[in-house]
């Protein structure tokens, strides 16, 4: 909200300057987005306009004579076309300063002439908003009187930011309050005119017919006698301050009250009300109306209206028609200030697509209490422009008064941990509004004001203790923790993983969990997504891992986080781990892949540091692989992952040149830590014994080393297969393997014997088992 | 006998010269081979010893001694000489120690992590645990129970991606606060880092998806002062022991009294001249997020009670963090994670 300071002034003499109310907004809960300095502007005075004539040498010109309250009249030349003798205008005199120019004495054609009749402009105000020419002040306004002074010109102009609680300090009148109550000032209300004691003026009065729940109350009051003109200077300034277009004197009104005091209004031509009578009900499906912005709409029963007999005259809290607006032939109004369901207007808004400066109002539910306060404010400023007031007439609720609050005051101090006195207390909830009355023992009975509905509990007014207090002043304190049994398990897991591929050579990233493919039948889809980019949530770390070598080529690179899958009605939820590499196509041995073998190197590594467990691999299907080149991972026979060479296919559509390696875990299958034990070394010697073999192609290396490893007896202690060769020197569909077996035994030296024994219990096996036959 | 001898001699001093002129190490490992080896010179002339008579084999035999015991003396002297030029060639090997490194495969945390992580281990060595949640949570968990009932207006204010009727993506990590107290009772002491969702337009300032750092102490007599005291102590572990906070009145929902928590730019530390801190704007503060005592309703909704029980709240958004912290031009670099980034960060 846009609030001239020169205004907050106008109710409280704060004693601080513009910079010290900026930041103790802030430090009230109403930080300032932005404080807008006003230019230097300085000589400018009132004055009338006591002598015109034409200017003897240019036909453009004019020469006045103007009466700045004090010396002779001075001689100003102006090329306005504006201006007449009798008429109170703004003067820089010779000295002053505007935004673009000072002004100095000046002969202009022969004549001599002692300042400049001013426009708007010259004051820093939107010029499209105000008469072209020159600036008219109302009769009334004293001569010689300090322009920037009277109209407040020099205070900073703040853009506030009002929290969802406060539809009440959505207002100059709101903020003020705030304000005088953490300077310790008193608060001077506007004046309101709510007594009519003269008789009753004899035309018809508004008649409320509310058909809608949504209508909480609605005040309504007819004027009559309104001449429809610009309002006088000091409240277009004001509203240009402010930031609102002054249009004419009634509409003015409305915007006036509504920033004043925070109850929007609607002001309706009475003669177009057909029937007299407005009737709040929910539109007519397909019913039209054309609002003040000039937009023909079609309704739904999801907007509220207010209608007469025949037709929809406002959208309720966000704007009037065409067709009721007040224009220059309208003398007499109907005013509404009413209360509607916040949630009603916000979702009419939303839907409508139209939000306003009333519907920003209304949607924060403010107390229906304002009706009356903005109804007051409205009634007397229209009798201050001459209108003649009928009695306002309230239908709907009545205004309730919400029942004391007891506040301990023990709990003022179990929550903020600052000691403040009883009389403290009381005086800052007065400040506020609230009653305050003790209420038996070490409590008070604290009665919220009608303005605010947001006061229902103790920490509500222990908040407001607080802020009228100063969040400063609370002594920051470490807390000591009792003990507990809330454990950090999960969150320890995937810090020893990330950790643990920091420490392989792997970076970790982040990538978006929103995409734009389903990817798989069970993808979960988002139902309000931003764009068809982000549309469904990732089943696997892959896309995004791939994208990313896509992007940024050869890296070692590694991710943790949720992946979702579609589980009937529900959404399934995992903790995924992904990490991989590129490595160039080698086309030379397709039976043999180093890169694979690094991963899995890297992915063991990492499941024994994280687990304390061994891993294991065996052929697997992921979708995601290359159908020779995967594997899945296992712990103590549970499928922990897999890991293997991504589907080149999908590689090359992603323009890589070169494989990706990708190894993926499911971070919740991981078994718990296993701590190892240790085991001392035997004092005698370790022999081995290399082993080449013969055997058919498909015969895994691991199922020889166990074989090897069972038919070595119990003093073999490793078994590694450590070179694999297939071509024309072993045959088609065979493959030689050379096999590393240890023996060691801890009571006594291994024998050459012995070990040859091994080894032909080995040979013997294994030609058993897979007609392995040693290769020569 | 003197015959013998004589070869002896011949024999020693063709070892010498043999011995003297090999170089390196193998070189004079195959002189000592081709003469005191298992075949070598030495074994043909006591292999002759046999062919003596009786009482000069005694002498014969000594004098081979000898002549081996001189011979090895001196492969020791040459073995010696070859260590030594060996040594000395190393010794006069001389590098550029400037010249470019290699550098190991260089892994490294996101940065998202590294201040969730030292967030967290301030908590941690102050007693909370830390836990982690889903990220698809819900309605009850994100709104209900956090005292923000449907057609609430701040439900606006959390935007979120829906997935069915009643399950969003969570907009904050505080159903984490609802799911530990419903498992635990009082005291409650955690933190709960995670990703977050809202749907913001992508910009420099704003990402839809991000994460935060959530905080709950709930047990007997905490106050809005203790707050003040964790939130300072863990500013001051993340931007150094000068950092000021502010704690600004705000509303949320879920806390009451509720406070934004704002610390000092640790860029112009609230010194740039009539404000053009690219940080913060030039109002010398970044702000990090909400923060409050607990709302009784949302104790009351886990089943403790406000009278007994009393605790405060706080989440802050970890890559605003990270701006600050890292100086970060653009807030979506977090989620781009280009190498260079990571690297310039770890």
């Amino acid at each position: 909200m846009r609030v001239p300071i020169s205004w907050l002034r106008e109710y409280a003499a704060i004693p601080a300057d513009d910079a010290a109310i900026t930041e103790r907004l802030a430090m009230l809960g109403f930080p300032v987005a932005e404080a807008e300095s006003r230019p230097t502007l300085s000589g400018v005075v009132t004055g009338r306009i006591v002598g015109l004539e034409k200017h003897p040498n240019a036909d453009r010109l004019q020469v006045g004579r103007v009466d700045v309250g004090a010396g002779e009249p001075l001689t100003i030349a102006t090329a306005a076309t504006n201006v007449a003798e009798g008429q109170v205008i703004a003067v820089a005199t010779v000295g002053a300063q505007l935004p673009a120019l000072r002004i100095e004495r000046r002969t202009m054609r022969g004549v001599v002439s002692h300042g400049m009749m001013i426009s708007a402009e010259e004051l820093a105000l939107p010029a499209e908003w105000f008469e072209d020419g020159i600036l008219q002040l109302d009769q009334t306004t004293p001569l010689g009187a300090d322009v920037v002074e009277l109209f407040g010109l020099a205070s900073d102009v703040l853009d506030v930011e009002i929290t969802a609680n406060r539809p009440d300090a959505t207002s100059v009148v709101g903020l003020a309050r705030e304000l005088a109550a953490s300077y310790g000032v008193p608060l001077h209300l506007p004046r309101l005119r709510d007594s009519y004691d003269e008789p009753e003026p004899t035309g018809e009065a508004p008649r409320v017919a509310l058909q809608s729940t949504d209508c909480h109350r609605f005040v309504a009051q007819r004027f009559d006698g309104l001449h429809v003109r610009p309002s006088p200077a000091w409240m277009r300034i004001r509203l240009a301050l402010a930031g609102q277009r002054p249009i004419n004197n009634a509409v003015d009104v409305s915007n006036y009250v509504m920033l004043e005091t925070g109850q929007p209004l609607h002001f309706y031509d009475a003669s177009r009300i057909r029937g007299g009578t407005l009737t709040v009900r929910s539109a007519h499906e397909g019913e039209k109306i054309v609002t003040l912005d000039g937009a023909a709409r079609s309704l739904s029963p999801l907007s509220l209206v207010i209608a007469d007999d025949r037709e929809p005259l406002c959208l309720a809290g966000l704007m009037g028609s065409a067709s009721s607006e007040v224009t220059h032939s309208t003398s007499a109004i109907v005013v509404e200030a009413a209360n509607f369901s916040g949630a009603r207007i916000r979702r009419m808004s939303g839907a409508l697509g139209l939000r306003t400066e009333a519907s920003a109002r209304h949607e924060k539910s403010p107390a229906p209490a304002l009706t009356n306060f903005g109804a007051a404010r409205a009634a007397q400023l229209l009798t201050e422009i001459g209108a003649i007031a009928y009695p306002p007439r309230a239908f709907g609720a009545e205004i309730a008064t919400s029942p004391p609050v007891r506040l301990p005051l023990r709990d003022v101090e179990r929550l903020l941990g600052l000691t403040i006195e009883r009389e403290r207390i009381a005086r800052h909830l007065a400040a506020l509004g609230c009653t305050v009355e003790p209420a038996g023992g070490d409590a008070l009975a604290v009665t919220a004001p009608a303005w605010r509905r947001d006061l229902g509990i103790a920490a509500d007014l222990i908040e407001e203790i607080a802020r009228i207090e100063g969040y400063d002043t609370i002594e920051a304190v470490e807390p000591s923790v009792p003990p507990h049994h809330i454990s950090s398990a999960a969150f320890d897991r995937e810090r020893a993983l990330a950790h643990a591929l920091e420490g392989l050579g792997y970076r970790e990233i982040v990538t978006h969990s929103l995409c734009g493919s389903a990817e798989s039948d069970v993808a979960v889809e988002v139902r309000n997504p931003l764009s068809e980019e982000h549309r469904f949530l990732r089943a696997s770390l892959v896309p995004g891992i791939l994208d990313y070598f896509a992007a940024n080529g050869e890296v070692r690179v590694f991710e943790i986080g949720e992946v979702f899958r579609r589980e009937n009605e529900d959404v399934g939820e995992r903790t995924a781990l992904g990490f991989g590499f590129l490595s160039h196509r080698d086309a030379a041995r397709p039976w043999k892949d180093d890169a694979f073998l690094r991963l899995r190197g890297d992915c063991e590594t990492l499941l024994r540091r994280v687990t304390g467990r061994a891993m294991d691999a065996s052929p697997g299907d992921g979708r995601h692989f290359h159908p020779g080149k995967r594997a899945r991972l296992t712990i103590d026979g549970r499928d922990v992952g897999e890991l293997g060479c991504i589907d080149p296919r999908t590689s090359r559509a992603l323009g890589l040149t070169e494989n990706a390696y990708v190894c993926l875990i499911d971070v919740g299958a991981l078994p718990p830590y296993a701590t190892p034990l240790y085991r001392p070394p035997s004092r005698f010697p370790s022999t081995y014994r290399d082993v080449a073999l013969v055997v058919r192609a498909d015969v895994s290396a691991r199922d020889v080393e166990r074989a090897v490893a069972a038919a070595a007896g119990p003093s073999c202690t490793g078994v590694r297969a450590f070179d694999e060769y297939r071509g024309p020197q072993v045959g088609a569909g065979q493959k030689s393997l050379a096999v590393r077996v240890t023996l060691q035994r801890f009571d006594t030296t291994i024998t050459d014997e012995e070990a040859d024994a091994a080894v032909a219990a080995i040979l013997a096996a294994l030609g058993e088992r897979f007609g392995a036959t040693i290769r020569t | 006998m003197t015959q013998l001898t004589q070869l002896l001699a011949e024999l020693q001093e063709r070892f010498g010269a043999d011995a003297d002129a090999a170089i390196g190490e193998q070189a004079l490992e195959n002189v000592r081979v081709a003469y005191l080896g298992r075949n070598g010179e030495v074994t043909k002339i006591r292999r002759t010893i046999g062919t003596l008579p009786a009482a000069e084999r005694p002498g014969a035999g000594k004098a081979i001694n000898d002549a081996v015991a001189a011979m090895e003396e001196r492969l020791k002297a040459a073995q010696a000489a070859v260590e030594s030029r060996a040594v000395d060639a190393e010794l006069a090997a001389s590098i550029d120690v400037t010249f470019p490194a290699i550098a190991p495969a260089a892994g490294s945390i996101h940065p998202v992590r590294r201040i969730i992580e030292e967030s967290c281990d301030y908590f941690m060595r102050h007693g909370f645990a830390v836990v982690v949640g889903p990220e698809a949570e819900p309605d009850y968990y994100n709104f209900d129970a956090l005292n923000i009932p449907s057609d609430h207006p701040s439900r606006e204010s959390f935007d979120s991606f829906w997935l069915t009727d009643s399950v969003l993506l969570r907009p904050h990590t505080s159903p984490m606060q609802i799911r530990t107290m419903q498992e635990h009772r009082p005291p409650i002491a955690i933190v709960a880092p995670g990703k977050c969702f809202r749907r913001d337009a992508l910009d420099a300032r704003h990402l839809f998806q991000f994460h935060q750092v959530e905080g709950l102490l709930v047990a007997d007599d905490i106050h809005f002062g203790h707050l003040k005291g964790m939130l300072t102590g863990l500013c001051r572990e993340l931007f150094g022991s000068g950092q000021r906070v502010r704690f600004r009145p705000s509303y949320f929902p879920f806390t009451e009294p509720s406070a934004e928590v704002d610390t000092t730019c640790p860029k112009c530390r609230g010194e740039s001249a009539e404000g053009r801190c690219s940080l913060c704007g030039g109002s010398g503060w970044i702000e990090l997020g909400g923060a409050g005592m607990v709302h009784p309703n949302v104790l009351r909704e886990v089943g403790y009670d406000p009278d007994v029980y009393s605790g405060w709240a706080f989440g802050f958004g970890v890559e605003r963090l990270g701006l600050a912290r890292y100086r970060v031009d653009d807030i979506r670099r977090f989620i781009s994670s280009e190498p260079d980034f990571l690297a310039q960060l770890s």
